[in-house]
């Protein structure tokens, strides 16, 4: 177990450091920057290279990246170009926010999709098809829904039309309501596509393990279909899902960026366009590195898991 | 614990997490951010704030929260953009080179600082000027000689050569902004963030991704605003920002583009609160071009496209016709000036003539952020029709700008939002500012143009001055560099207490004027 995890913090530094490199290079490969984004309409010829001289853009391009390597060294994450506020101040208040849709959409998600799948399984192997098939369209037809198309779908219902939900307004953690309530669209959006994966996923697993002989033998003795069903077929399932758990985390993370826009959520994915839009480069190098940071966090914890449910996997 | 117990607890914390979420989200009240005591103005921002230190500010709704924090010794007027008293009582000039401005005794600084004085005023060119400012606006202060005090109400101020739209540049606006020295040295490099004025309202909390939000200042010399607390509402999406405003979650929304919105916000009977030309759009040529050279292919371009009627197709309320780069309310405007119907048969003409009769292909360079729009989708069939084949290169918005700033294109289009007719009229066809030193992104050179254009500046006599500021649009529209293309209108809509919602000239509101019924 130590050696696995002295492994992944090597892989973790090797990581970031390939990350920071390729992106401190490609952001400076596309034309424009930080100082055009900025000035927009308003200046341009001397008054812009002021501005760029200022911004520290004119420093050449390996006295920038090794500023920036030796920052991190001494966890000196910087001021952003544009708005020079502590890139660490706006990580601190942006990523709690996107973590908590993230994880609350795929406990919801899980909480829904497993039993679901679950049951599609069992209706499939008993051959009750038309339940099956009601059970696995509707899941192909939820997961093509783009999300920003449902995002606006469910803003008109319920915020314009039912008035249950505010489509803006701060997030303040002081008031959890008022988090639940801002949060609670953007949540069951993203978990919209997430139970339609996952449900699929796991009537596929289940599905796979009820014609084993394990499970027929616990059916022969005598155990009730619930228990054989969550018991030993969902068990013996499990690895795939938790696989398929663990990638969606991740694609959450990504995918919380345009629902974050439509619902205006001031978390980590409106950080990242806003830096990307405005061509902030050290914005966008420290939020990749905290990007990977997460991802290689996410696969150390799905690796754990297996091993909690399967301890026949060596590390 | 068991492996059953342990699936158990699993189960039971779900079930928690979805007992506590669930019945929240289905008891939902709606909406309502709590508020203090007094009123409150619930506005959408539209973008992300980038910072309010008046030498380095930049675009229009920075300039707005700027605009209510800050004062300039000369200020505008809401209705007219007519040049009003501000923190200078009254001022003269009986040259155009010497200015004496007149301070009002007793206004207060922002948090304390104390009263306004001469020295503030002193201290404010001298920032902008500080080449350790770095201020992308310390070319408009090019003319300026000296500044003096010589009481704590008086400022003089001597430039270099006459200048008949002075006032313009001491107004309340960018490098006009009055601001005060200590507040400054003690904001360090949070100067952006910490602005101190003398304005209606002062910053007093702000999260760049989320919220800013301003106070009444109860000392201001006009008096306290009517309204307490401005709360600016972070809301990128417009269609977002609509429905806030309809669910009563804003009380204005910062201004809205799309014509689908207003007409939807127009039935439900909200307040729209607009203010008509507010700036031209134009088509800009880039005269190094071969083709673009010909000043019968740009006519051309002009005749061509039967722009009324995209407009009244598209968006009626949004864009109304141009005819000139300057617009009716500035007061040097001129209507004597060439103009361009839609004429086909006379752009085939103009383009035969110039030898282009088998047409041409021509590229113009674009932000694709919005897509391809319906009314360019038009303007690309009209001049298809006289054989003009115009090839978009789409782009995304950082790229735009520099290529357009740097003049690598080949057609280009831009809005010309100012107040000062000298900052349209210099910057864009002033030989000076050819791209990439300046905005004339035509590279644009009449030296005609150039002498009459120096001499309007500096003539005394107001009648002169305007004759010559008319010959200086006449040419201007003969020799065409920049089409203009359409007028922006500006929509700033509001639930229907809400009143004195007027945007002035630079795009601003002023929200001492705003109040809740």
């Amino acid at each position: 177990m130590l050696a696995y995890s002295l492994k992944k913090l090597l892989q973790l530094v090797v990581t970031t450091i390939g990350v920071v490199t390729l992106v401190f290079f490609a952001m400076r490969l596309i034309p424009g920057d930080a100082a055009a984004a900025m000035a927009g309409d308003t200046l341009s010829g001397a008054a812009l290279e002021r501005l760029r001289e200022q911004m520290g853009l004119n420093e050449p391009l390996f006295v920038q990246f090794w500023n920036f390597l030796r920052n991190l060294l001494i966890f000196d994450l910087g001021r952003t170009m544009t708005t020079n506020l502590p890139v660490s101040d706006l990580i601190k208040s942006a990523a709690p926010i996107t973590l908590s849709i993230a994880l609350a959409t795929i406990v919801l998600a899980i909480a829904i999709a497993i039993p679901l799948g679950t049951m599609a399984a069992y209706m499939a192997h008993k051959g009750h098809k038309t339940l099956d098939n009601l059970i696995t369209g509707l899941a192909m037809i939820i997961a093509l829904m783009p999300s920003f198309w449902t995002a606006l779908v469910f803003l008109l219902i319920f915020s314009l039309t039912l008035g249950w939900f505010p489509a803006s307004g701060a997030i303040s953690w002081d008031d959890p309501y008022s988090v639940m309530m801002r949060l609670a669209l953007p949540i069951l959006v993203l978990s919209m596509s997430q139970v339609a994966i996952l449900s699929r996923m796991t009537r596929t697993a289940v599905l796979d393990v009820l014609s084993e002989d394990y499970v027929r033998t616990a059916r022969a003795m005598g155990w009730s279909e619930l228990r054989v069903l969550f018991r030993h077929a969902l068990k013996n399932a499990a690895l795939p899902i938790v696989t398929v758990v663990g990638l969606s985390f991740g694609n959450l993370l990504n995918g919380t960026v345009i629902v974050e826009a439509i619902f205006t959520i001031p978390g980590i994915g409106t950080v990242l366009i806003n830096g990307i839009n405005s061509r902030d480069y050290q914005l966008v190098q420290v939020l990749m590195i905290f990007y990977a940071l997460l991802f290689v966090f996410i696969n150390f914890a799905t690796d754990i898991l297996y091993r909690a449910l399967d301890p026949r996997v060596k590390f | 614990m068991t492996k059953s117990k342990k699936t158990k607890a699993m189960i039971l914390l779900s079930a928690s997490y979805l007992a506590l979420t669930i019945p929240a989200v289905l008891i939902a009240p709606g909406n309502a951010m709590a508020t203090g005591p007094g009123k409150t103005l619930n506005i959408r921002f539209y973008d992300d704030p980038a910072g309010f230190d008046p030498t380095n500010i930049f675009r229009i709704e920075n300039e707005n929260i700027a605009f209510n924090i800050f004062s300039g010794l000369t200020s505008y007027d809401s209705q007219t953009a007519a040049i009003i008293p501000d923190l200078a009582e009254s001022w003269h000039s009986d040259d155009n080179i010497v200015w004496t401005f007149n301070l009002r005794r007793g206004v207060q600084w922002h948090h304390g600082y104390g009263e306004f004085t001469a020295a503030d005023v002193l201290y404010t060119f001298e920032r902008n000027m500080d080449p350790e400012t770095a201020s992308p606006y310390v070319s408009r202060l090019a003319n300026v000689v000296s500044v003096e005090a010589p009481d704590d109400y008086t400022v003089i101020i001597t430039l270099n050569g006459p200048d008949g739209n002075f006032l313009h540049t001491v107004a309340n606006y960018h490098q006009g902004m009055i601001v005060n020295r200590e507040a400054i040295l003690d904001a360090g490099q949070d100067v952006r963030w910490r602005p101190v004025g003398t304005g209606p309202f002062y910053l007093d909390d702000l999260d760049v991704n989320s919220y800013i939000i301003l106070k009444r200042h109860e000392d201001y010399f006009r008096g306290p605003a009517p309204i307490e607390t401005l709360n600016f509402r972070i809301i990128k999406d417009e269609q977002t920002a609509t429905i806030a405003l309809r669910n009563g979650e804003v009380d204005v929304v910062m201004r809205s583009n799309r014509q689908q919105n207003i007409d939807t916000l127009r039935e439900a009977g909200f307040k729209l609160n607009r203010t008509d030309d507010l700036f031209p759009s134009v088509r800009i040529f880039n005269l190094d071009h071969p083709v673009l050279s010909d000043v019968r292919v740009r006519q051309a371009f002009a005749y061509a496209i039967d722009y009324p009627t995209i407009i009244n197709a598209v968006t009626p309320d949004i864009y109304g016709t141009a005819s000139s780069i300057l617009m009716p309310w500035m007061d040097v405007y001129c209507d004597d000036i060439p103009t361009y119907s839609y004429d086909p048969d006379k752009a085939r003409a103009l383009l035969e003539e110039a030898g282009y009769g088998a047409g041409f292909t021509i590229r113009q360079l674009s932000a694709a952020s919005g897509g391809v729009p319906p009314d360019v989708q038009f303007e690309m069939d009209f001049l298809a029709q006289v054989g003009i084949d115009l090839q978009l290169e789409l782009v995304d918005a950082p790229t735009f700008n520099q290529r357009r700033n740097s003049g690598e294109f080949e057609l280009a289009g831009r809005g010309i939002p100012a107040i000062n007719p000298d900052m349209v009229l210099f910057a864009y066809l002033h030989p000076d500012n050819k791209a990439p030193a300046g905005l004339n992104g035509a590279r644009y050179h009449n030296p005609e143009l150039t002498a009459l254009l120096e001499g309007a500046q500096a003539e005394v006599d107001p009648e002169k001055r305007l004759e010559m500021y008319c010959e200086v649009q006449r040419i201007a529209m003969t020799d065409l560099p920049y089409q203009p293309i359409r007028t922006w209108n500006a929509f700033w809509p509001s639930a229907p207490n809400v009143t004195g919602v007027t945007v002035n000239m630079l795009s601003q509101v002023n929200y001492f004027e705003v109040d809740i019924e």
